[in-house]
């Protein structure tokens, strides 16, 4: 994969396999909702890509300047991004849903000099452009003409640009991929990739997915997510592997009809969309012809049992489960075809990687009790560095090891079973929330006086966002104002933020300094035992 | 105001988007922030301010805005009322 020393990889991903002879193999089938399908060969994404990073050139934007796509799944965005990669900017995606507030912390943060976006998304960045002094140029995709000095046509840039684009050796330590994540304190963090990280992103499709040049892989990942792009754009077409992407929403008809009309052999999901489909009408009961797909891989959340024993019944398929995160950029830990598979289990450790249970001390913990579960570094695709925030980031190894976050435990036979977080941070359908962040959004509420937010057990979407707020005293609670906190989080942060339950108390407990004891409200929530209650506030 | 234009209301303010015009045929393949987190602010939006509840199985018929407005006049009695 690598020639020459050339780690870029916008090139392998595209001229790297027209020159291994693939140039008029269908790369992309994309799938617009109500149009036919439209095939891209990996020479149409090798010319197209080429242009955009000659725009980029154009508009004096190169290495180490970044760009951010604020757009829905759509050909640009797999362009652009490797135009971008090729011509050694670090690109970053964000989920089309975000709101100005989410997207101001990272715009603002990783001080992106150019975005890409469309004109019905536009409005978020206009209300929020004089906070962000660094960005430089705005290029729309659905505006045939520039609409300012600085608000800009990418079709017409992209029709004045050369297909002839020579990408410039790249080293493997060279930035490429921006993912912000949250934690449970503070803003989101940039996530900070390298081009070198390719090589895991490609070894796992190879040896866990078992990806082949035949293969029709479909990824249903958003791009703001970093399956999106590890597994959605890179990983796949590094070796030259075909790839469905559906521009539509979530449709359980639609998606088998797409498996059995595109022949899709591989498929790349999550529990949460996955638990969507168990709800719906049997796919052989529908008539769809599903006989094309080997295997179907999941990542986002444990799999429940219950999910893999549907697929078995209704698919006739295993579902592998895989576990990564935004920070390790590519599969660490994956049931795969030809090992057992150990329902609940997130599977054992892929090839070079080297997990441990740890305490908090970075002391071994014996095979079956639960512990932080932590990665050996030195592996391709470990992240480089939190963005601005080196503290936080040395914050998170000791020693050799790298802590993850998640709790875990290995059995004696080396599977790894997910058994919570260590710190407070969400996950609700895949997606990390920091509960911090959604506090402070609350917080912006004239109404409201304090915040609280936990996690909370959810069948279908893992974790769902609880919300605990106090009033001032002059409001009062109202069926009203709570459609109006709902639609608040939804419209600043996203509405994958928005609280599922919202419950309007008389106190938040905090402890003598101050601090929101988010573990007591969910021990409340849930009935639980609240546990050493010492440090309360006038407990 | 007719029930189209209620809904464009509600619409607008769910999605953060003054410039949505929706018709009979709008499905959420046409407004780029319908996702199913949205959906569910769509729906508690609707049932706070047009005063009605939905059935889960209502929810799970609607394809459209057309869909959703019959629905809608179903539960009111009179269709495109004045609300």
């Amino acid at each position: 994969m690598i020639v020459n020393g050339q780690y870029n990889i916008g090139h392998i991903c595209t001229t790297l396999q027209c020159e291994r002879g693939l140039g008029e193999k269908t790369a992309m089938r994309w799938i617009a909702p109500a149009e036919d399908p439209v095939a891209y060969s990996f020479r149409d994404l090798d010319s197209q890509s080429n242009r955009f990073a000659n725009v980029l050139a154009s508009l004096g934007a190169g290495r180490g300047d970044i760009l951010f796509i604020f757009l829905p799944k759509c050909p640009p965005l797999f362009l652009a991004f490797l135009g971008a990669l090729k011509r050694q900017l670090v690109c970053g995606t964000l989920f089309a849903n975000f709101g100005e507030d989410a997207i101001r912390d990272r715009l603002g943060d990783s001080r992106a000099a150019l975005v890409l976006t469309k004109r019905s998304l536009l409005k978020k960045i206009e209300r929020i452009r004089s906070q962000l002094p660094h960005l430089r140029r705005i290029l729309l995709v659905d505006v045939e003409e520039d609409l300012c000095a600085d608000v800009l046509s990418f079709p017409a840039l992209m029709r004045g640009a050369s297909s002839s684009f020579s990408t410039p050796r790249t080293s493997p330590r060279t930035p490429s991929v921006l993912h912000y994540t949250s934690g449970s304190t503070g803003k989101p963090k940039g996530v900070l990739h390298v081009h070198e990280s390719l090589s895991m992103m490609a070894a796992t499709c190879r040896e866990v997915m078992g990806l082949g040049a035949q293969d029709v892989f479909w990824c249903t990942a958003d791009q703001g997510w970093v399956t999106g792009t590890s597994y959605g754009i890179m990983g796949p077409w590094s070796l030259g592997v075909t790839q469905v992407h559906y521009g539509g929403k979530y449709d359980p008809r639609r998606w088998y009809e797409i498996i059995e009309k595109e022949k899709v052999s591989v498929w790349y999901s999550a529990p949460t969309a996955l638990r969507m489909l168990m709800r719906e009408e049997s796919p052989l009961a529908a008539g769809c012809d599903l006989s094309s797909l080997k295997r179907i891989f999941s990542v986002g959340e444990p799999l429940n049992p219950e999910v893999i024993r549907w697929a078995k019944r209704e698919l006739k398929k295993d579902i592998f489960d895989t576990w990564f995160q935004t920070e390790t950029g590519a599969i660490m830990i994956a049931n795969r075809p030809g090992t057992e598979i150990r329902p609940g289990s997130m599977g054992r450790a892929v090839g070079g990687i080297e997990p441990a249970i740890l305490s908090d001390q970075g002391d071994p913990i014996p095979d079956g009790a639960p512990g932080n579960l932590c990665l050996r570094t030195g592996f391709a695709s470990m992240f480089e560095t939190y963005l601005n925030n080196p503290g936080t980031y040395r914050q998170k190894f000791v020693g050799e090891f790298y802590f993850t976050g998640d709790t875990a435990i290995r059995d004696a036979d080396g599977y790894f079973w997910f058994k919570g977080r260590s710190d407070d941070v969400i996950n609700t359908a895949g997606h990390l929330l920091s509960p911090f962040e959604i506090e402070s959004t609350l917080l912006e509420m004239e109404e409201i006086a304090e915040s609280a937010v936990i996690g909370a057990p959810d069948g279908t979407l893992f974790e769902k966002v609880v919300a605990f707020v106090l009033l001032h005293p002059q409001y009062l609670p109202s069926r009203e104002l709570e459609v109006r906190i709902r639609l608040h989080v939804a419209n600043r942060l996203s509405p994958i933020a928005t609280p599922q339950e919202l419950m309007f108390v008389d106190r938040v407990p905090k402890n003598n300094s101050g601090k929101i004891m988010r573990r007591v409200l969910k021990a409340r929530y849930l009935g639980a035992d609240e546990g050493d209650l010492s440090t309360l506030e006038d407990g | 105001m007719n029930l189209l234009a209620a809904l464009t209301d509600i619409f607008k303010e769910v999605f953060d988007d003054d410039e949505i015009r929706i018709t009979a045929d709008t499905t959420s393949d046409d407004i780029d922030a319908w996702d199913s987190f949205s959906h569910a602010n769509l729906i508690v939006t609707i049932e706070e301010r047009l005063g009605i509840r939905f059935e889960m199985q209502e929810l799970l018929s609607f394809r459209n805005v057309g869909d959703l407005m019959r629905c809608i006049e179903g539960k009111s009695g009179r269709p495109s009322q004045i609300l």
